[in-house]
């Protein structure tokens, strides 16, 4: 299988370790990437889109635009990117004048929406690509004795008419794609809980809210007696790991809870090494993790 | 410039505001709300979209949505309010009411085609990961397109 890779502006700026796992991963997987120099930033429905509706909506659109002229579906890291890449393409199908107007604005740099593209996440694409059963089938060293707490973040399944991929109260994937690597997913609280991460971008108020918020996550996570948060998305594994930074610093509060992307607990069950999926990136220590699994 | 009745009309049709019961599913479903008690409740912003809307436009909670779209997915009544602070959004847009915050981040996306901008260097610290480059920029004509896409006007509104 062939994806056109989106990488999206914080994952390949702010989050290698991320970008490497995924490739290591699909690399063994035998999934092949495509790559462009012309994808512009998703545009996040809080900013440009704010100021300017439809022409939000055509410069993420313009995205979608040059996946259909590949012909390949295109493949996100990011769940922000996923989200407003999912909504450009839910309200265009579902509104002919918007599409219209929309296209008439691409138009004046020669491109077009048509709406054959299909948008995907790295998450999305292995459910739905191996699914609980592929997984269990590829993991050669299962995570036995790993109790994960799942952190669904947002956009990956919210709201569920444009993400399409789990149901929008309880949703279950994560938790399925993390049993069959041979971990146990916890419950608790906070698991659908937002982060703010990737939505606010109104300085010092949105700063403070985002810590309080990570500081609510942390202590739920905390009392479930996880080892490990295993997370879907850029911003959410930011904002839990700068959480347990600033905590640390201004309250003394010591979670030392590792945070990794699914695709990371996937990596280590297909039995890739951490430094490969660039787990010695985190912000905070994985050794916790790696001793428990007997890895380090 | 759009109208502020013709924006109400708008709202109050394609978007449902009319059919809000008030019942707060917004306000408890929202982060934002949880972590800024006391300074920001989607609820009452959504009665002052219809009751106060010039004051609206000029305050800061019309930016402090997060769009983790909740309040969007639960709404009983099929409301939109993600929706709704967009549109709303777009009149303190047409009025130069634009936060700082969000406008330097648009400048950096309309400078470089990233929301976050790549420092010095970056391309060899990424080889030394074994990661291909992405430059310092996404192309020089796909920049130019999003300027045109974007316009004269709105990117005056972001450089002001």
């Amino acid at each position: 299988m062939t994806y056109l890779l989106y990488t999206g502006c914080v994952a390949s700026v702010r989050e290698l370790g991320y970008e490497m796992s995924m490739r290591a991963v699909f690399k063994k997987l035998g999934i092949d990437l495509k790559q462009r120099d012309d994808f512009n930033c998703c545009m996040p429905a809080c900013l440009v889109h704010s100021v300017d509706y439809k022409r939000g909506l055509a410069l993420t659109t313009r995205n979608l635009a040059i996946a259909e002229e590949e012909d390949l579906p295109l493949m996100t890291l990011c769940s922000s990117c996923f989200g407003n890449l999912s909504r450009a393409k839910y309200l265009l199908d579902s509104n002919q004048a918007l599409k219209r107007d929309v296209n008439g604005l691409l138009g004046e740099v020669g491109r077009e929406y048509r709406g054959k593209v299909r948008v995907e996440h790295v998450v999305t694409t292995l459910y739905k690509d191996y699914g609980p059963d592929g997984v269990k089938k590829l993991s050669v060293n299962p995570l036995k004795g790993l109790r994960a707490a799942p952190f669904y973040g947002c956009h990956i399944f919210l709201p569920e008419r444009y993400a399409g991929f789990d149901e929008a109260e309880f949703p279950q994937k994560l938790d399925k794609l993390i049993n069959a690597t041979g971990a146990e997913s916890v419950d608790y609280h906070e698991k659908t809980s937002c982060c703010i991460g990737c939505g606010a971008f109104f300085g010092k108020v949105s700063d403070e809210a985002g810590l309080k918020l990570a500081e609510g996550i942390l202590d739920d996570v905390k009392s479930s007696g996880a080892d490990v948060i295993v997370a879907t998305c850029p911003f959410c594994i930011m904002q839990l790991e700068v959480g347990q930074i600033k905590l640390r610093e201004s309250e003394g509060k010591e979670y030392g809870i590792p945070v990794i992307h699914y695709i990371d607990a996937l990596g280590l069950a297909i039995g890739l090494k951490p430094d490969e999926l660039g787990l010695d990136l985190r912000r905070i220590s994985v050794s916790p993790l790696l001793e428990k699994l007997g890895m380090n | 410039m759009v109208e502020t009745k013709d924006l109400l009309a708008r709202l109050l049709d394609e978007k449902k505001l009319s059919y809000c019961q008030d019942c707060g599913s917004c306000t408890g479903s929202c982060p934002m709300a949880k972590a800024l008690p006391g300074k920001y409740n989607p609820r009452r912003l959504l009665q002052r979209v219809s009751h106060d809307l010039p004051e609206l436009l000029k305050s800061e909670e019309l930016w402090l949505c997060a769009w983790c779209y909740r309040c969007t997915e639960r709404c009983p009544q099929g409301v939109q309010p993600t929706e709704i602070f967009l549109l709303t959004r777009n009149l303190a847009s047409e009025g130069g009411m634009i936060p700082e915050n969000p406008k330097a981040i648009m400048r950096e996306i309309m400078r470089s085609g990233r929301s976050v901008s790549v420092p010095d260097g970056f391309d060899e610290w990424r080889e030394g990961y074994g990661l291909p480059p992405i430059g310092a920029t996404i192309s020089q004509k796909a920049i130019e397109e999003q300027r045109k896409i974007f316009g004269e006007e709105y990117l005056r509104r972001i450089e002001a």
